[in-house]
Formats: structure tokens, sequence, C-alpha cells
């Protein structure tokens, strides 16, 4: 028996069912506070905040907390000032509605999922209750996923539409539009590639925004002069099913054309639909397997 | 900080973005490269005794900076202080380069910012406000530019 077999198992006969059952996670999945903390308190803008009353799992009763949404996280603390928060709910695959409660303007939060659990939260009016609902509902990762691939088809169908009425040197949209804006925000994650030298290393530390633009530079780098060699090196680098779509020829210039860009961002989406195709058979798998496990645990 | 620890757990079961055996390193000294099972989901970033079901951990991946080691290792660091750099070993570059391209796209606020410079773009070439059909485009989230301030609703 490991060592964390022995500490589980006197955890558990200690302080039996969910209780023991939490305890142990608490002590073994680290959840690095300090870095949750850093995320709400830097200087990325917070999506919505306010008071609502949490209903305690232990006893019941209602308290009043400062609730704040940022991202696919809702962190709560005592009051507004505070330095860092009480706790967190992360939101992925929960459900959001209505409730009946002791108290007015209640809602539940309510996970499903193994051991799923459902929180209830109360505002301090409707409107609140409505906006906060509104809110929790479109704060996941996944919604969010959703509307960026959404929009960034939108994108570049009004890109190709435009570039089939204007003459592609008057072209007003600039292949790097995205890398450039995303370099103009000045929070987020930073991306720093290494050039690689014996003695210390030169860092070019660029942010999220000219992440595309440097893995682009890193993959051609790594390939021959020629053009041809290097967009085919990258279809071949991305297990593509469908058949590979046309790139034009470009000049040595140094720029990516704008339809390579988008023709990337093509390949992209596809790594992406085929992802979600494999999800759908892992997830299949992933259902048989526990069963499999529980019958042998049995 | 307390969390929803059984909801974390269920999801750092599900079906991710990636998931693979790397080297990982702890950001303490004296911590060592161990295998690891890690794995991508939304915007964490689970790492597994190999075999285990439980995680040993989750990172968020929010605010960090992501940086290539050498070849075939990057690293992650977080609130820019080494005592909290983790080191993660692959086995190709191409791998290598793919989940530093993985992770830095799986951030909420990278996805954020991509989807506000799409929405304007459209809205700058066709008039129209893609977002609309949703329901949300006074969300100050998606706003350009703007910080909120905090309102007490």
């Amino acid at each position: 028996m490991t060592h964390d077999d022995k500490f589980k198992k006197y955890i558990i006969s200690r302080w039996p069912g969910n209780l023991g059952e939490d305890l142990i996670r608490r002590v073994v999945m680290k959840i690095h506070g300090k870095v949750l903390s850093h995320y709400l308190s830097c200087c990325s803008p917070v999506d919505k905040a306010g008071y609502l009353y949490r209903k305690s799992e232990r006893t019941g009763s209602y308290q009043k907390r400062w609730f704040i949404l940022k991202g696919n996280l809702l962190f709560y603390q005592e009051r507004p000032g505070d330095s860092s928060p009480l706790g967190v709910f992360v939101l992925e695959g929960c459900s959001v509605e209505l409730c009946d409660s002791d108290e007015q303007f209640a809602f539940s939060v309510s996970f499903s999922g193994q051991g799923g659990g459902t929180y209830k939260l109360a505002a301090e009016n409707q409107a609140a209750q409505e906006s906060w609902i509104k809110a929790l509902l479109s704060a996941s990762h996944g919604f969010l996923a959703m509307l960026v691939r959404d929009l960034e088809r939108q994108y570049k169908e009004v890109i190709s539409e435009t570039r089939g009425s204007v003459p592609s040197q008057q072209s007003p949209l600039d292949d790097k539009g995205l890398t450039q804006f995303l370099a103009s925000q000045n929070y987020g994650p930073s991306l720093c590639m290494h050039g690689r030298g014996p003695a210390g290393r030169e860092c070019q530390s660029c942010n999220a925004g000219q992440l595309l633009h440097v893995s682009l530079i890193s993959r051609k780098s790594a390939a021959k002069r020629s053009p041809k060699l290097w967009t085919n090196k990258v279809i071949h680098e991305r297990p593509v099913n469908e058949s590979v779509p046309q790139i034009e020829e470009w000049s040595s210039g140094g720029e990516l054309p704008l339809e390579d860009f988008c023709t990337l961002h093509e390949l992209y989406g596809k790594d992406v639909k085929d992802l979600l195709a494999a999800r759908q058979v892992n997830s299949e798998k992933d259902k048989d397997v526990e069963e499999e496990e529980a019958a042998d645990s049995e | 900080m307390r969390f929803n620890e059984r909801e974390l757990v269920s999801l750092s079961r599900q079906p991710s973005e990636r998931a693979a055996e790397l080297g990982m390193r702890g950001p303490k000294k004296g911590d060592v490269v161990k295998k690891r099972l890690v794995k991508l989901v939304v915007n964490f970033l689970f790492y597994f005794r190999t075999d285990e079901e439980e995680p040993l951990g989750a990172l968020l991946l929010e605010e960090c900076r992501v940086e290539q080691e050498d070849d075939q290792a990057f690293s992650i660091i977080f609130l820019d202080e080494a005592e909290r750099k983790y080191l993660f070993e692959c086995d190709s570059q191409q791998q290598c380069l793919e989940w530093i391209e993985c992770i830095v796209k799986a951030s909420y606020e990278f996805m954020r910012k991509s989807l506000i410079f799409y929405r304007s773009e459209i809205q700058r070439m066709t008039g129209k406000d893609p977002l609309e059909q949703y329901g949300i485009s006074d969300e100050a989230r998606f706003q350009i530019g703007t910080i909120p301030s905090i309102q007490d609703t």
C-alpha cells in the first residue's frame, strides 16, 4: 500500500463519507490559490461584481458575500476591499436556474457530472437576480470558445467576400491584424521564445498577440528556404483529414499573405472539428471504461 | 482558498483539448522532473500521477508566461516569480510547440481578446454587430478597450 493509500484510509476511517473525501481532495489536490487570487486582482477587467447571499452548505443559512465574476471563475469574499477571496467556483458544466427558497430572488447553480452539487445564491432585487443569472449562464469557457469560433468564421467569410471585390494589393485588411491587436492589449498570457545559445539565453519576449506569428516563424525557419516547401511542411505537420486547400505561392518578402493566414486559420478550425469529433468517440470510450472499472471494483 | 472540489475533479476527467505524459518539474528548489499525465481542460492544466484518477493539482492558465526553454521543453511562470515556474519536458520539438500554442490559446483572456478583435473587424467591414444575435452586445466584457468599473448591482 502506498503512503497516499495509507493516508487516505486513515482519513476515511476517522471522517467517513463526503467529509473524508473532501478532506482528501483538499490535501491531495493542489489548487494554487495564489495564482487564482492574482488572476482576480490583476489589471484585466472583471466581468461582474456585487453582493449576493450564499447558502452555506453546513448551516443552511444565507451569508452575504461580495461576489466577483471573472472569466469562468466566480470568486467570493466578505467585502469588496478584501485582499484575497474566501473561495471560488469554477463555472464549467453548470446550469443556472431560478429556484424557490426562503430567500427572495434566489437562484441555483447546478453542476452535472460525477458528484456535481447545487449551490444556492440569492440577489438583492429582481434586476440583479436576472443580471447575475444571465452572466453566469454565459461565463463558461465552452460558450466563449463557441463564440470565438463563430466570429472567426464570419470574419473569414467577410474577408474573402471583400477580397473578391477588391484587388489584393489594396486590401485594407492587415494579415497581422489579429496578432497586432492582441499585442496592443497589455494584459494576458505572454509567450517568450528563446534563441538557442550556449551561454545564457536571448529572450525575445512577446505577448500572446504575437503567438501565431511567432510559431509560424519557428516552423518556417526549421524548413528550407523555398516557400512551397514551407507551406507543405505546415500542412503535413497538422493531421488534416480532408483534402488540403491550394495555397498560392508567395514572395520571400517575409510577410505571410492574407490567403495563407486564412487557410491556416481554416486548418486550425479543422483541427478543432477533428478534436470535437474525437471527443465524442472518447467520451463514449470513457463511459465504457468507467463502467468496466465500476464492474471490476464490485 | 475554498473551491468546488468535486466539480473540478469531475472537470479533470472530461475529454481534454490535449493530454500527454510529460516530464514535469515543480517550482521549489530540489524539485526533480517526474513523469506526469498532463491534461489541458478549458483553461486549467491538470496533472496526475500516471494511472491515477484524481489529479495531483490544477494550474489556472491565466496571467502566466509560457516560455520555450530549449528544443523540447517549455515552462509556465506565474506571478513572474521563479518560485512559481513549472517545467515540462516533451518528446519532440513539435510536441513542445503545440503544447505552448494550446496553452496560450486556452486562456480565457486570450479568447476574449480574439473575440473583441473579430467583433470590431466584422462591425467595421459590414456595419453589423455579430454579437447582436446572441443578445450580448451590451455586455461590458466584450467591449473594446474599456475597463468596466466594478458595479454594485
